[in-house]
Formats: structure tokens, sequence, C-alpha cells
């Protein structure tokens, strides 16, 4: 067996639920770990950031940063990834777009502030914490920012499945080859192409198991995300919420493609579909606000309120 | 686009638009205003596309986040479209799309929607005009940002 491929895995801020998925692939572990050597995991072996420090540069072949960087350690632990790494990779949604975190971008850094620390409903008397943490970046901008990332792997989590192609494909050195198409493709449900009458919420009514959710009136981003979930959620009776991101060339404009297809779908009245249609921001950009062309505007805007 | 902006100061200051229209109706309406003698500021770049329904929502937000102050969309009619429903997938994406940029900060009146057919001239020229005083009440999109 060829010798172990040093590997390092960098932990933003995130719910670390994609290394957790990494964990899931299961029995395959016992062919992953062994060609693996783990240089530096804060959750799982015993190295702290010094030692990552003290490597020589592009001395680990594979790193994996998981999360988004909010706070200067995870500014910090990105760019020394970068450093460190012949290839990195950005690990789940949070990592390519953003992600959940990114929302936070829907409020300024003080709204967050009031929200989370001064006026936080179970704390009397709250303040923003200041000894022994790592400073707050005023705004979440995508870790493409900051240094260049060679794969993204998205997906919230990223599947089991799709982590063990990648990993395995990168171990023995092929190119990740992975398919372009949509949700859509993967759905077994059945499409009539019919215009949708009115916007449902997914409290309403009682959805035919056999029929695509969209038409039925459920809005369902399959069309505009990358598929590579296979249709998990949309095959178990769920919408597809667009975790995945915009299939590839990755840099589109998720949300704006969503709204255009739904729009394709719904030729409503305005008002009634502005009435249905609950926090279109929330609903279509909720995995990549940060990298969509909203998102960058309030960057931009947010940037400028420092200077 | 947004440090040209900011080199000039607000009195030289004019605002760019880009204006989406269609093939059958507003780009005919635009070239009738034209060949009429209609006097309407020139700040409008007009993009001709075959119909409204072709528009993309990111093609809007893509402008404005490039450094367009501000956005056009003129088509049909609803019920007018030369391809029966274009204008309607569209008219409902905007709605929409303009809650979500309402929603993320952004002035709505940088944003237009209006129908004006191929004799309406005169609605294509005012509805240029009206984008513009609205966008100049706003002021340039980089300010806030660069």
């Amino acid at each position: 067996m060829a010798d172990p491929v040093p590997v390092a895995m960098g932990q933003g801020s995130s719910c670390w639920g994609c290394f957790q998925s990494l964990v899931d692939i299961h029995l395959r572990l016992a062919e992953v770990l062994p060609a693996i050597e783990i240089k530096y995991w804060q959750a799982v072996a015993d190295f702290k950031l010094h030692h990552l420090e003290s490597y020589e540069d592009k001395s680990i072949v594979v790193g994996f940063f998981e999360g988004m960087a909010r706070t200067e350690e995870d500014i910090h632990l990105l760019k020394l990834m970068r450093e460190k790494c012949q290839i990195l990779i950005a690990f789940g949604s949070c990592s390519c777009f953003g992600g959940i975190p990114g929302l936070a971008n829907f409020s300024d850094i003080e709204e967050c502030y009031d929200v989370k620390f001064r006026n936080n409903k179970t704390v009397e008397g709250g303040e923003v914490p200041s000894e022994n943490l790592p400073g707050i970046a005023s705004v979440v901008k995508p870790n493409s920012d900051f240094v260049d990332i060679d794969i993204y792997l998205p997906g919230c989590p990223p599947t089991p499945d799709l982590i063990y192609t990648a990993v395995s494909a990168l171990l023995s050195g092929q190119p990740i080859d992975l398919p372009p198409h949509t949700v859509c493709h993967y759905c077994d449900r059945e499409k009539k192409d019919t215009p949708i009458e009115e916007v449902l919420r997914p409290y309403q009514g009682i959805a035919d198991p056999d029929r695509c959710l969209l038409e039925q009136g459920y809005i369902c981003v399959g069309s505009s995300t990358w598929g590579l979930c296979e249709g998990q959620c949309v095959n178990m009776g769920s919408t597809c919420r667009g975790c995945f991101g915009p299939p590839p060339p990755i840099t589109q404009d998720h949300g704006a493609a969503s709204i255009s297809m739904l729009g394709s779908y719904a030729p409503m009245e305005p008002e009634k579909i502005v009435e249905e249609v609950k926090d279109p921001l929330g609903t279509f950009w909720r995995f990549d606000y940060p990298t969509s062309h909203l998102g960058r505007m309030r960057i931009k805007r947010e940037e400028a309120k420092e200077k | 686009m947004t440090t040209s902006s900011k080199a000039k100061t607000d009195s030289e200051w004019e605002p760019r638009i880009v204006a989406f229209c269609c093939n059958w109706c507003s780009y005919a309406g635009a070239d009738l205003a034209g060949t009429s003698r209609i006097q309407y500021p020139p700040n409008a770049r007009i993009i001709r596309v075959n119909c409204t329904g072709r528009i993309d929502t990111e093609f809007i937000l893509s402008a404005l986040d490039q450094g367009a102050d501000g956005v056009l969309v003129s088509g049909c009619h609803p019920g007018d479209c030369h391809y029966t429903s274009g204008n309607l997938k569209l008219r409902a994406r905007w709605a929409v799309m303009a809650e979500a940029v309402k929603q993320a900060g952004i002035d709505p009146r940088r944003i237009r929607l209006q129908w004006a057919s191929a004799s309406e001239a005169q609605i294509f020229a005012d509805g240029v005009t009206k984008l513009i005083e609205q966008v100049k009440e706003v002021g340039p999109i980089g300010r806030s940002w660069v």
C-alpha cells in the first residue's frame, strides 16, 4: 500500500456537521482511514494550532475547510490552511457560499450583537464579551474572498456518498468528476407542466406523493440546485431548499435563478404572489446569500460603513 | 463604474440606467420615440431581448451589483405578449424579486417595471424620465459602498 496521504481538517464557524457526515461513511472508513495521515483536526486529533503553524508550507496534500470565517481566528486558520495545503477543499455549503451562518448578513453586526448578547431573552444585563475571545468580523464574507479554493464540495452537509466519491478520487490521484445535473434529474415525481394557481406553504394541504411538488404549489428549488444529494429530500416528500447551491458553474446566483424558475411556473398576479411567497430573501438565498449579487452589495455596504 | 461615479461630484453625476426592452413592443416603442423626436434623458442604455420572459432575475441583480444606478424593464402589456405569456412570467418574477431587493436593503426606487407597446413612444420616454428622477433622489449606488 502507498504511503498515507497527509491531510488537515480545518473548522471555521459552523455546526461541524460536515465532518460528522465524513464520519458517516461508516464501514468505508476502514478503506479511507489507512490511506490518510491526519495532521490536524481540532475535533478528533490532539494537534494544536501551533502544530499546524509549524508544518512546512505545502507539506499537507489535502486540506478540508468546513464552515465560514466569521471570527479572526477562523480567518487566520483559513489562511494558514491555504499556506500549508497543496489542495484546499471548501467542504460544505458554509465553506462554499457562506451557508446558514451567512444569513447573519441580513442584519448588521450591531443588530446581531443586540439579539445574541445585549437583549438576549435568557440573559439579564448582557453585554458583548471582549476578553479571551477572537474578534468578530463585521460581515460574513465568502471564504473564496480570503483565499483561493481548489475544489468546492457543497452540501448541508455533503452526503457520505459524495464525500466517499470525492475522497477516494483524490487519494488515488484521479480528477473528481461530479455530475452537473440538478435535483430534478434525480427526482422520481411526475411532471405535467401545469402552471401553479396558488403558492402553498409546507403545512398547507396534503401533497400528492407522486407529482412534482412545485407543480402542486410548494416552493421547491430543486430545478436550480446542484443534485449531488441525488434527490434525497424530494424523493422522501420534502421540498428542496437548495442546500447544494447552484449547479456548475457554481458562481451563478442561485436565488435569482430560483425566482426566475418560480416566475415561469407561477405567472400569477403580482399582489397574489407577493402575498403567498413569504420572506423571498430567506427562501431563495437560504444557503448562498454572501456569494449572491444582493449579498455582495450588502457586503460592500457593510465594509463602507467600517471606513 | 463605481470608481468613476465616485470621482465626480454630485452635481456632475448622472445616473447610469440599464434598460431591458422586449423586441416586439418596448424596443419598437423606444425606436418610435427616437423617430418621433420625443425628448428624454440619455442615461438609459437599452439592451434588447426577444421577450421580457427571457429576463432572468440575475440580469437585474447583476446589473445593480456591477454598479448600474437603476434598472428598467419595459415590455408588452399583459395579455399582449408576442409569445402569449412571457411578460406574465416576468411580472411574477419581478414581484418576488422586488420584495427581496427591499429586504436586502436596496432602495426599490432603483428598479422600475413598465409596459409600453410599440406605439406608446411617449409612455416609454416618460417611464425612462420617471426612473431617472427616482434614481436621482436616491443618489449613486456606489456612494454607500466606496
